[in-house]
Parts: C-alpha cells; sequence; structure tokens
C-alpha cells in the first residue's frame, strides 16, 4: 500500500459527501495499513489470496432489477409489516421500515445516509468499540475503502416483533467492482429484536467481498443475527463478525456459511458484561476446490458471562474446511461457562478438514468444555436407510441432513431454517 | 405370488480385528413363498442374523457359493436399495438412529422409493395410513415427529421396525431378533404388528432363539438352524420339542457334528 494513493482516496470520498470525521477516519485507517498484519486462521493459509485489490474507490450505482432473482425466491409475500432493506452493489434499493417502529425511533437504513442524518449514533460505534480498524491489515482496508453498508438501531427498551431483513447482493456483474460493505448494529438498553441477511452474488465477474458485522449490544438487550451466506464461486469472500454484549445482554448467532468460493471468517463474540450471554450456532458446506477457514469464537470477561458455540460442517469434493473454535476466558471472568463442539463429516476422500477447538483459560471458577471430530458418512446409518428401499444419493442427503440437523433445528427463525435446508439440498444435489 | 429361494448359500466374514476370514454359513437352502410364516431357530452363534443380512445384502457378508432367488432371480448383483424395492424387508436387531431426520419424513421417503417420480404418495393417505398403524402398534402420537430411533428404548426401537413393516409392506420380511428384550406387552403387539400382514401377498422369516414368539405368531415351518446349515425343518411342534429338549438334546439324537457356542 503506498502513500501515493492517499490524496486519491480523500479525493474520491470528498465528492461522495461524507462527513469529515468520517474522511478522517479513512485516512487514519490507510495510514496504519502498512504497519499491520493480515489476520490469522489457525491451520489455514490464505496468503496467496489477493485480499486487498485496490486502493481506489470507484462509486458506482447497481440497478434495482439485479436483486429481482433474489427477492422472488427468498422472500415470503410482502407485508405491511414487513422489515426490510435491500442493497446491490454500493446502492439501497429498497428500505421498508412500518411508519409505528420509525415512530418509536427504530432505523434500518443505508449508513452513508445515516452518517449524515444521524452522526451522533453512528459515529460512537463505527469501527470504534467492537471492531477496531488498527486490529489487522484488513480491518483498516475494510474502513478506509467501505463502499457500502445497513445501519439498524433500536432504542432503549423497543422490542421489535419481526426480523429485520437485510439481503446484499454482490455486483459482479461489473469488473473491479469489490463488495466492501458494513452493517453496524445497535442495540440500546433492553431492546430485543432479530436480525436476519442474505448474501448473494449477482454476474460472472472475480471480486472480491469484505464484509463486516458489528453489534454492540447495551445491556440487558437480546439481539438474534442471522445470515444465509452464498456467495458466487469467483467470489474470495473476508468476514469479520462481531459482538460487543454489556451486562446481561445477549447476541445469538445462527450462520449458514454456502459460499461457493474461497473464504475465511471470524466470527466473535466479547462478553464484556456480567452475565452476558451468546449462542453461537454456524453450519458450513464446502465443496468443488474451495477453501474455507473460519474462526469461531468467545471471549468471556463478565463475570457468569455464557458462551457456546456449535459448528458442524459438511465437506465435498475437493475442497477444505477449517473450523477453529476458540474459547477464551479472562482473568476475573469467575463463574464463566463457555462450551463448544466443532463436527466435521468428509464426504469425499480428497476434502481435507480441520476442526480444532482452542481453549485459553486464565481463570479457575470457570466451567469449560469442548468436543471436536472429523469423520465420515455411518455406513450403519446408510445401510438402514437403503434397507427400505432409499437410494444411496438421497440416503446420503437424509444422513447429512441428520448431521446438520443440531444445529439446524436450534435456528430460530424458520423461513431461515427453510433456505437453509433448500440451499443444502441444492448443493448436495448439484454434487452427485 | 412371490417366492424367495436360498440355494447352497455359503457366506465368509472378515473379522474386524484380526482379519481373518471365517466361513459362517456353509450351505444353507431355504425355500418359501408368500403367505407362508417361517421360523428360524438356533442357538447363538449359528448364522441366523447373518442369513438375513446377506439375504438384504449387508456389504460386510461376502457370498462365496450358492444363490438368492427372488420371483427365480437372482439377486446377489443388486445393491440393498433395490432389494428392498423388490419388495424385502428387514426389522433390525440394532437398528441404527439418526438424529435430524423425523420417523414421518423417513416413512414417506421410503414409501416414496417404491413409487414412481409421477405417482408419490399423498400427504393425506400418508397421515391416514400412519395414525392406522400407531394405533394398532399402540404406539404415541408424538413419534413421527421424532428423530429416527434416537433416544428410543430397545421396545420403542422394535415398535419401529414393525410400524415401518406395516408401511412399507414388503413382500417379504425377515424379522431378526424381533422380541429379544421385549416385555409380554411389547411382544404382544409386535405380533399383533406382524399379524395384521398376514394374507396371500405377505411372507415373513422369523429369526428367534425362543420359541416364545411363535406362541403369538404361529408360524407354517419351523427351521432349526446349527453350525450354519438347516438341520432340520417341520411344522410348528418342532417348535415347542425344541423348547423342551434344547437344542444340544437335538443335536444328539440325529447325531450332528456341531459345537453349541452357549456350551460348557
Amino acid at each position: 500500500m503506498s502513500q501515493e494513493t492517499m490524496p486519491l482516496v480523500a479525493d474520491t470520498v470528498t465528492k461522495h459527501d461524507e462527513p469529515a470525521w468520517m474522511i478522517d477516519k479513512r485516512r487514519a485507517a490507510m495510514d496504519q495499513m502498512p504497519t499491520l498484519k493480515m489476520p490469522r486462521v489457525q491451520r489455514f493459509d490464505y496468503r496467496y489470496w489477493q485480499m486487498m485489490p485496490s486502493t481506489e474507490i470507484h462509486w458506482q450505482s447497481s440497478s434495482a432489477s439485479l436483486a429481482q432473482s433474489d427477492l422472488d425466491t427468498t422472500t415470503a409475500k410482502a407485508d405491511d409489516q414487513q422489515i426490510s432493506i435491500v442493497q446491490v452493489g454500493q446502492t439501497t434499493t429498497q428500505v421498508k421500515l412500518p411508519a409505528e417502529l420509525g415512530q418509536q425511533g427504530v432505523l434500518v437504513m443505508d449508513l452513508f445516509d445515516a452518517m449524515r442524518e444521524y452522526p451522533e449514533l453512528v459515529k460512537p460505534h463505527l469501527m470504534t468499540n467492537v471492531i477496531k480498524t488498527n486490529e489487522t491489515k484488513l480491518t483498516s482496508y475494510h474502513m478506509a475503502m467501505l463502499t457500502s453498508g445497513i445501519f439498524v438501531y433500536v432504542p432503549r427498551g423497543v422490542a421489535v416483533n419481526q426480523p429485520i431483513e437485510a439481503h446484499i447482493i454482490q455486483d459482479s456483474t461489473k469488473t473491479d467492482h469489490p463488495l466492501i460493505s458494513h452493517v453496524l448494529i445497535v442495540a440500546e438498553a433492553g431492546s430485543e429484536f432479530a436480525f436476519t441477511q442474505h448474501l448473494s452474488t449477482v454476474g460472472e465477474a472475480a471480486n472480491i467481498a469484505n464484509c463486516f458485522v458489528e453489534i454492540d449490544a447495551a445491556e440487558d438487550s437480546r439481539v438474534r443475527f442471522s445470515s444465509l451466506d452464498a456467495f458466487g464461486p469467483k467470489t474470495v469472500t473476508y468476514f469479520e463478525r462481531r459482538g460487543l454484549a454489556a451486562n446481561h445482554a445477549n447476541i445469538d448467532w445462527a450462520v449458514g456459511l454456502l459460499n461457493d468460493g474461497n473464504t475465511i471468517g471470524n466470527i466473535d463474540t466479547n462478553l464484556l458484561g456480567e452475565g452476558a450471554e451468546t449462542d453461537s450456532k454456524m453450519i458450513a458446506i464446502t465443496d468443488g476446490t474451495a477453501r474455507m477457514g473460519i474462526n469461531n469464537g468467545v471471549t468471556n470477561r463478565g463475570k457468569h458471562s455464557v458462551g457456546n458455540i456449535l459448528q458442524r460442517g459438511v465437506l465435498l469434493g475437493r475442497s477444505q474446511l477449517v473450523f477453529n473454535g476458540i474459547g477464551d476466558i479472562i482473568h476475573g471472568a469467575s463463574g464463566a461457562k463457555a462450551e463448544q463442539e466443532n463436527r466435521l463429516l468428509m464426504m469425499s476422500n480428497e476434502a481435507r478438514g480441520n476442526a480444532n477447538p482452542i481453549l485459553l483459560i486464565d481463570e479457575n471458577d470457570v466451567l469449560a468444555g469442548h468436543a471436536a471430530s472429523v469423520g465420515q458418512v455411518d455406513q450403519q446409518q446408510l445401510y438402514y436407510l437403503m434397507s427400505r428401499g432409499i437410494d444411496r444419493q438421497q440416503a446420503q442427503r437424509l444422513v447429512i441432513r441428520g448431521f446438520l440437523g443440531v444445529v439446524l433445528s436450534a435456528i430460530p427463525a424458520k423461513t431461515v431454517r427453510q433456505e437453509l435446508i433448500t440451499t443444502i439440498e441444492r448443493k448436495l444435489t448439484d454434487e452427485n | 405370488m412371490s417366492t424367495l429361494e436360498v440355494k447352497d448359500l455359503h457366506v465368509e466374514v472378515q473379522d474386524g480385528e484380526s482379519g481373518a476370514v471365517k466361513e459362517i454359513l456353509k450351505g444353507v437352502n431355504l425355500s418359501m413363498s408368500t403367505g407362508e410364516i417361517h421360523a428360524i431357530m438356533g442357538p447363538n452363534g449359528t448364522g441366523k442374523s447373518t442369513l438375513s443380512e446377506t439375504i438384504m445384502g449387508q456389504s460386510a457378508y461376502h457370498v462365496t457359493q450358492g444363490d438368492i432367488l427372488l420371483d427365480g432371480n437372482s439377486i446377489l448383483d443388486m445393491p440393498v436399495d433395490e432389494r428392498a424395492r423388490r419388495g424385502l424387508f428387514l426389522a433390525m436387531q440394532y437398528p441404527a438412529e439418526i438424529p435430524g431426520v423425523t420417523n414421518a419424513e423417513f416413512l414417506r421417503a421410503a414409501i416414496n422409493a417404491r413409487r414412481p417420480k409421477d405417482d408419490q404418495i399423498s400427504v393425506m393417505s400418508f397421515l391416514k395410513e400412519l395414525d392406522k398403524n400407531l394405533d394398532l402398534l399402540d404406539m404415541n402420537e408424538a413419534m413421527p415427529e421424532r428423530y429416527l430411533n434416537e433416544g428410543f428404548s430397545g421396545g420403542e426401537k422394535k415398535r419401529n421396525e414393525i410400524l415401518q413393516l406395516l408401511m412399507i409392506k414388503p413382500a417379504f420380511a425377515l424379522l431378526d431378533e424381533i422380541d429379544s428384550g421385549l416385555d409380554i406387552d411389547a411382544l404382544q403387539v409386535v405380533a399383533k404388528g406382524v399379524n395384521s400382514m398376514r394374507g396371500d401377498n405377505f411372507g415373513a422369516l422369523i429369526i428367534t432363539h425362543y420359541q416364545r414368539l411363535l406362541n403369538y405368531i404361529k408360524p407354517d415351518v419351523v427351521h432349526v438352524m446349527m453350525g450354519g446349515r438347516i438341520v432340520k425343518t417341520g411344522g410348528a411342534d418342532l417348535a415347542l420339542k425344541l423348547e423342551d429338549e434344547g437344542y444340544a438334546g437335538l443335536r444328539d439324537e440325529f447325531g450332528l457334528d456341531v459345537d453349541l457356542v452357549d456350551e460348557n
């Protein structure tokens, strides 16, 4: 990253009518980038991946019509209670928020609009508490190059009954068009809501996706986050999904990682407050020659904080999947609980998988446990199903479904669960 | 009418640990038709389960000689699922547990596997049939929504095997030690299920080492198996005789050169 590119960045963002603090933040991020290291994914080598293709920001708009096929297949019939936001590339093409929620102060909007209209809400939260720009080269790259985003704000004590649905569609009808996206979720004290995101790609160009989610959960709030990741085969993805939970706050993650392309990612919840809790569930399926390296972590700082990680991965073809479950219990977090279970199912002899529990415990008064396994399809199960006339392919699909079932059945949103099952079935059918 | 014939069947298995190959079946002959209930009795370790698993097509069992014919056609080259679709059913001694797949979903998949793609069973007729059979077997209504065999007690698993039998309606059912571990009430329920299938289009081969089950499911033919062969075939009274005299008595009466596993 050379210093010469700096003025260019500043110039392009000035034209985008961004507040001065945001431009300063970008500039600081750009300045510190050369001194930082790439993020680490244990037992996974991605050093030859191009994760920072450009240091020039190109503002381009995308057509709403690109979202259509995605929305037709994934959203239920629109009703007037629906809360949703759709983004194609850098363009927000649709926002739906019932008026009564607007009156209560709930915000679901484009992040850049929010910077201009609600700087007092955005500025203190954007890459300050939850993810910091100076963590790695890629976090600073993200800040410097950010070109799309969603802001969700739920005020103190407000419970939103419908899930907030976001569709983020990468526009790969264009070349040299990275998706650098940021979902900022601010849950004020005592608020409660669910946020669901659907990630997909239109077009055939090879582009990166650099997607961050920050959840800042104030005391006694409850945020249920789910995500269905289904970027295309030519997309190289890096994601950060991080939560910060204050006293008795609760952040739950339910993630289905079904990207067709190479992916690295990090999910982590910082249980800062006393009695803060997180439940992190993830399913990943890799196929073809795709490689995926994922860290899923919980940091227990608060006394009596509780973190659970439950992950299942299925490997097809010649793919690679690495699950690192990272449990970090900080000194002073007495009474903390940390449990994790990481299991991989190998459907092919040519696939490579690792499930690594990593426990870092610096406190005596804790309960911590882990389980990990890498295994093949149970032949007894296959034989049993086939002895009832079910053919091998379908029997395999049922066994895989069963393997994923413990996570699937724990996903709260029925529509997400169904969509996940449909996508999984499609991937398994394609494979055969 | 369907027929199932086992001709001079020799079967080997390889020991998982030592790798040693052992011949278990040493020339089994058996012939049955739909409309008949056969029972195979015999001491432990004599090859009864090997016979049923080999007929079903479990890949661990290698046929070295002889043949198995369904309606006159050899099934030895058919995979397990095809044998099932052609009318064979094995109620297993140790059914697998499959979490994440509900009983109902599994049963529908099994029924539909036998039907053409454009004639799959309707939800209504499936549920009607299911309710009828749950009722017959005195099974809990929550059973269909539970995951397949997961956390089932021994008795629940056995009933679930019979439920599948009633739903799938095969031509031939092989019932492998379906009575083991059942109390008398459960045994009666299982027998009721099998008896409800009796008719011209159904045949069963009941494997057991106690005569008890045969009080409830009356066999037309009883075979006694020892040392990897069928050594005696007779009517229902043969089972009673065995109960009285034991396998050792029968062996001595016929002068058979067979080691009994449980004999000291």
